[in-house]
């Protein structure tokens, strides 16, 4: 005798093949565990009725009826799995899934941006590059230059120039600081170690406005360490001021750390070794380093836009040129880039797309007008969210792959801001193109209607159509006068039925 | 204001049924008297629709059972709706299969 267990899977098993593959080890999951029921129903553990009086009692027929009952059970699978796979879908989702709808473009654009913005903080160059200065009156700071912005990142201004801006600026200059940064060996407890070391006037961090690294000995050289130095030399010691280290042979005290993300200035230290006038002034007349100036004058005033040029004449008649570039200004400069970026994509745009959204006729259907409303909304979100995308991640990459500031992360950004900014207002306006009017849907069933051989005599080009049959889509293959842009054709109630996806009315009874 | 759907009395009984609390398709099968032909279909179809909903009950259950674990419908907010504009049409539903009075209330 066939058992009935292996004979009832095996017809399990043939059914789920008709079931969709996606669902399919769900499916006959469901159907075995409610077989393990139905024997277990006919071996008279469930409430199942028992056989009636004329049945015949006894083994053979109990099994003979637990068979028949477990077989006529596994026989409904395949209607089942057939009904599966003609509606395949499972459940209708909800209408912010549906694919591209409205909510699921916002949805996916907000993701996008929270990311790059995530990414932004995450990277320390970007993270730095787009926070404000921590530095005080910092419009009247700036870093003076040799040859022009592109070269504020290199040392370029002689210590002779500094000393004489010292001596005789003082009608354009409050106070001018000095630093040169240099590759220095030093002992730090009998172990040596090779920093970059910026020999600096005493007044550097004073003119930045960190007013600890300005006090203590001021006759002999200090040491500042940067906060990186800090972890990587003394690893958590809070006893490193007063120790003293070598620098070159010669011995020096560590005046403090700064904190961290403090240093915005060019150039990248391990620590700044600092020296009265007599120290730097060993130093070779033309050593080039870096000038911090705090001006009389803001820069930022008479419209000179945050920078200015120094001229000095040389005593054999030869002409220098300095360039006085204020911190406030460097430290806008990735906004800066970004709206001047913005300025140039919103005037390239009508070259690479055509601006008007297509003709949407009103006569006929009057949309109501939070309709209308929403849909003007939905486009200014989507500018509003793709510009600050492209932001974040123009500055994740330029300032990611290479230092704030520098001419490298100048053109990076502004490269990649302008591109940026093009292709996304592009797309955003050809998405917009392609939406229903009414539901913002995506439209879908692309269809080519005419013939191009018949472009002025009869009508030529695509139709898309809305889902929920608000509408038909007309997008002429070739611009004539009497269809120069894509054209909107309202559907009106009586369309409905053929596109609900709602519940299947009264011919449809399950 | 909801439109009162269109469902067959087979739907309906099964309907009644899972709100009666047979939240299994073998159960709603023993309650009705319907082939499981027609219960399962039927399940997917008012599950498609919103009626119902179906999970998984805990794997632990099921093992403290010795048996599968089981899968079991329940209505959803729109599917009590939906019944109770269907006691108007088929007015003999709630008779032929009585809800618990704890559902009831």
């Amino acid at each position: 005798m066939v058992n009935a267990l292996p004979v009832s899977r095996v017809l399990l098993l043939c059914a789920s093949f008709l079931a969709p593959q996606e669902v399919r080890a769900e499916w006959l999951a469901e159907w075995e565990a409610e077989l393990w029921h139905v024997r277990r129903a006919g071996n008279g553990h469930a409430g199942r009725k028992q056989p009636s009086s004329r049945e015949p009692e006894g083994k053979p027929y109990a099994a003979v009826r637990r068979r028949r009952l477990a077989i006529a059970f596994c026989l409904g699978a395949f209607p089942d799995a057939l009904w599966l796979r003609r509606n395949g879908r499972r459940q209708a989702p909800h209408f912010i899934f549906y694919a591209g709808s409205a909510p699921r473009c916002g949805l996916g654009l907000v993701i996008v941006a929270a990311a790059s913005m995530l990414l932004c903080c995450c990277l320390p160059g970007a993270r730095k590059s787009l926070l404000p200065l921590p530095y005080r009156d910092a419009a009247s700071l700036a870093i003076i230059s040799s040859g022009g912005y592109s070269a504020s990142q290199l040392p370029g201004v002689r210590l002779s120039d500094y000393q004489s801006w010292r001596t005789n600026g003082g009608s354009v200059f409050q106070e001018v600081a000095f630093y040169r940064p240099a590759a220095a060996s030093v002992r730090i407890a009998d172990r040596p170690e090779t920093l970059t070391i910026a020999r600096a006037s005493q007044n550097l961090f004073a003119l930045l406005n960190l007013p600890s690294a300005g006090s203590g000995d001021l006759h002999t050289s200090r040491l500042m360490l940067s906060y990186q130095a800090w972890q990587r030399l003394f690893p958590g010691g809070s006893d490193v001021t007063g120790r003293v280290v070598e620098i070159a042979g010669q011995p020096v005290s560590i005046a403090g750390v700064l904190p961290q993300n403090f240093w915005r200035l060019p150039g990248r230290m391990d620590g700044w070794m600092l020296e009265r006038e007599q120290g730097l002034d060993a130093l070779p007349p033309n050593s080039k380093g870096f000038v911090l100036a705090r001006l009389r004058i803001s820069p930022l005033a008479g419209g000179s836009d945050g920078w200015r040029s120094i001229i000095v004449t040389r005593s054999g008649g030869e002409i220098d040129r300095f360039t006085c570039l204020s911190l406030a200004r460097q430290s806008r400069q990735p906004f800066s880039i970004f709206l001047f970026t913005l300025f140039l994509a919103c005037v390239a745009l009508p070259a690479t797309t055509p601006l008007p959204l297509g003709d949407y006729p009103e006569h006929g259907v009057r949309l109501p007008r939070s309709i209308r409303a929403r849909r003007w909304i939905f486009l200014a979100a989507k500018f509003a969210l793709v510009a600050p995308t492209v932001f974040f991640c123009s500055a994740d990459l330029a300032y990611g792959v290479s230092a704030p500031g520098s001419p490298a992360s100048f053109y990076i950004q502004f490269a990649s801001s302008f591109i940026g900014l093009l292709f996304a207002f592009r797309w955003t306006l050809r998405d917009q193109r392609k939406r229903c009017p009414v539901c913002l849907r995506l439209l879908s069933n692309p269809a080519r209607v005419g013939q191009a051989s018949r472009n002025f005599l009869a009508w030529n080009g695509t139709e898309l159509i809305c889902a929920k049959g608000h509408g038909l889509l007309h997008i002429p293959e070739l611009t004539t006068s009497w269809c120069g842009a894509q054209r909107w054709l309202y559907l009106d109630a009586s369309w409905r039925g053929l596109f609900s996806d709602g519940y299947v009315p009264a011919g449809g009874a399950i | 204001m909801p439109v009162e759907p269109k469902l067959s009395h087979t739907a309906a009984m099964i309907l009644q049924a899972i709100h009666a609390g047979q939240i299994y398709g073998f159960s709603v099968m023993e309650m009705t008297g319907l082939p499981s032909g027609t219960v399962y279909p039927a399940m997917r179809r008012l599950e498609r629709d919103g009626l119902i909903v179906s999970k998984w009950e805990q794997a632990s259950i099921a093992e403290a059972e010795q048996r599968p674990p089981r899968k079991y419908y329940k209505l959803t907010r729109t599917g009590r709706a939906t019944l109770e504009l269907i006691y108007r049409r088929y007015p003999l539903l709630e008779k032929m299969i009585p809800s618990s009075p704890a559902r009831k209330a």
